[in-house]
């Protein structure tokens, strides 16, 4: 019984983290389909994908910060998607700065963690 | 022909300075986590702002007196200091929030980052409390906003659902995360119901000359031009609502939020949020340290005005001088722009009974308003809002602590 509450504590934690890791996934989705378009520059997308790579980052800190969360099946694979959609960002702001449009396609299809 | 001209430019300065980093951000939170559900908290917060303002021009038109002068004179020092330091604190974050959220703008367009143009953002801003007089700060900053206007531009483009916004307009619980929803209601308040804008207004007034027989312009001033500004609000959440929210993107920082206006500008979005964001911004830094300037001077019954030479107003310069540096100071540390307009927000909904209790008084006290008390109703609603605000502020400080 004394289980129940810190269980469903645990389930919104990681509830939480997987939509906030969502939610990045589609912003990085957002950023670099519009630099596709040619709707927003290069500099914007070279900006926007840092600030992301950031929250990101600090999303999987939190993430790792309760090792329980880490523990818990789903918990481990989220923190899997996380460090895989932090490499497709790094990847992303590469073809970026390189102005390949084609390799960012590439990269884009491979966002694991989209709503 | 002058009072019409007043009129007008008030207005147009309404509309032109209602956004800023704060109506930015929890409007663009709410409409990407709840679509249009938090509509009606932007229209109640623009409805507090509209009265409180028209209150705070009126006690100075008739009484010629602004709110602190007033309340000084009322209450005496010895009260005036809880609520003045209250402000001083919200208006000091604020302040370093503004001018990050102006640094931010920039770095929107050059991509060289944000923490480099704080200094050079914050000697702008004294350099225009220092040469400009009170018309081009507060007319030049307003007109210069219009570009806000590009937020309802979008929303009226993307085409919403004329019943869905309809139907926002009425209060409703969430059907998910209940207490952020209640957070983003209680922020959107904070946001646009800010305590220097009432002092800010009130000594505007003063500054304006504005009479007794013209007290018209300033009623609807305040009512119109907030109605229109509280429009360019919902436009931000609107936008945010049918750009971000089908993607399921949660704002957490302004480069997040120009996404929004992508659809409707295509290759203009990004700079046209960000000559928003930044002239909104850089406006409201402006006026918050013209009112820490006004403030501090009418508190010590110091020369105080724009329109008259800095050095003759010293203690006046010396304040607006001292909380710029301080807000830079804060805002150099390298804090996260948007945490801070957040922590503010929290603030002023705590502070708020501090600043409504000691108004209720003097808009009824014959000294200062003679003929042009408050109504039952003005009393009622004032008196709901202080009762209203010391609710909002025992909720929103646990849920922005452990829940926020």
């Amino acid at each position: 019984m004394a289980t129940l509450p810190a269980c469903n504590r645990q389930d919104q934690q990681i509830q939480q983290h997987k939509e906030a890791f969502e939610s990045l996934g589609a912003t990085t989705e957002a950023i670099c389909e519009a630099w596709l378009a040619g709707d927003v520059s290069g500099t914007y997308t070279h900006t926007a994908l840092a600030q992301t790579f950031l929250l990101v980052e600090k999303e999987r800190t939190a993430l790792a910060a309760a090792p329980e969360a880490l523990l818990d099946p789903r918990g481990a694979t989220l923190s899997q998607q996380a460090e895989k959609l932090s490499r497709t960002l790094a990847a992303l702001t590469a073809d970026v700065s390189a102005a390949d449009a084609d390799a960012a396609r590439r990269h884009l299809a491979e966002i694991p963690t989209k709503p | 022909m002058s009072a019409i001209v007043d009129l007008i430019l008030g207005v147009v300065t309404s509309i032109g300075g209602f956004v800023e980093v704060g109506s930015i951000s929890t409007s663009a939170q709410a409409g990407s986590e709840f679509g249009f559900e938090l509509l009606w908290a932007v229209a109640a917060a623009g409805i507090m702002l509209a009265m409180l303002v028209e209150m705070g021009g009126r006690l100075a038109a008739v009484s010629k007196r602004s709110l602190a002068a007033a309340v000084r004179e009322r209450f005496g020092i010895d009260f005036q200091i809880v609520p003045l330091s209250a402000e001083f604190i919200v208006d000091v974050l604020l302040l370093a929030a503004e001018v990050g959220g102006a640094a931010i703008a920039v770095k929107l367009l050059t991509g060289i980052g944000f923490q480099w143009w704080i200094l050079p953002i914050g000697v702008l801003a004294w350099l225009v409390l220092w040469t400009c007089g009170f018309a081009v700060i507060e007319y030049g900053i307003g007109i210069l906003g219009l570009v806000t206007l590009c937020f309802v531009v979008s929303a009226w483009k993307l085409g919403p659902d004329v019943a869905d916004l309809g139907k926002s307009f009425v209060p409703t619980l969430s059907t998910h995360h209940h207490l952020r929803y209640a957070f983003l209601a209680v922020s959107i308040v904070g946001a646009t119901v800010s305590p220097y804008l009432l002092n800010f207004y009130s000594s505007g007034t003063i500054e304006e000359k504005l009479k007794v027989e013209d007290l018209w312009v300033n009623t609807t001033t305040a009512y119109v031009g907030t109605m229109f500004g509280t429009v360019v609000s919902m436009g931000v959440l609107v936008s945010s609502a049918m750009v971000l929210g089908p993607r399921q993107i949660q704002v957490d920082s302004y480069e997040q939020a120009a996404l929004m206006l992508v659809p409707a500008f295509g290759r203009w979005a990004i700079g046209l949020f960000a000559v928003s964001l930044g002239i909104g911004c850089f406006g409201a830094a402006v006026e918050i340290a013209l009112n820490a300037g006004y403030v501090f001077a009418q508190v010590l019954g110091a020369p105080w005005g724009a329109n008259k030479p800095r050095l003759s107003a010293s203690r006046f310069t010396a304040a607006f001088t001292f909380v710029l540096l301080l807000s830079l100071a804060i805002a150099l540390i390298g804090f996260d722009p948007l945490r801070v307009t957040m922590i503010c927000v929290a603030l002023t909904v705590v502070v708020m009974p501090a600043m409504v209790l000691p108004f209720l008084v003097l808009m009824n006290d014959d000294k200062y308003l003679r003929d042009h008390k408050n109504g039952p109703f003005r009393n009622g609603f004032l008196a709901v809002l202080t009762i209203l605000g010391a609710l909002l502020a025992l909720v929103v400080i646990p849920l922005e602590i452990f829940g926020g």
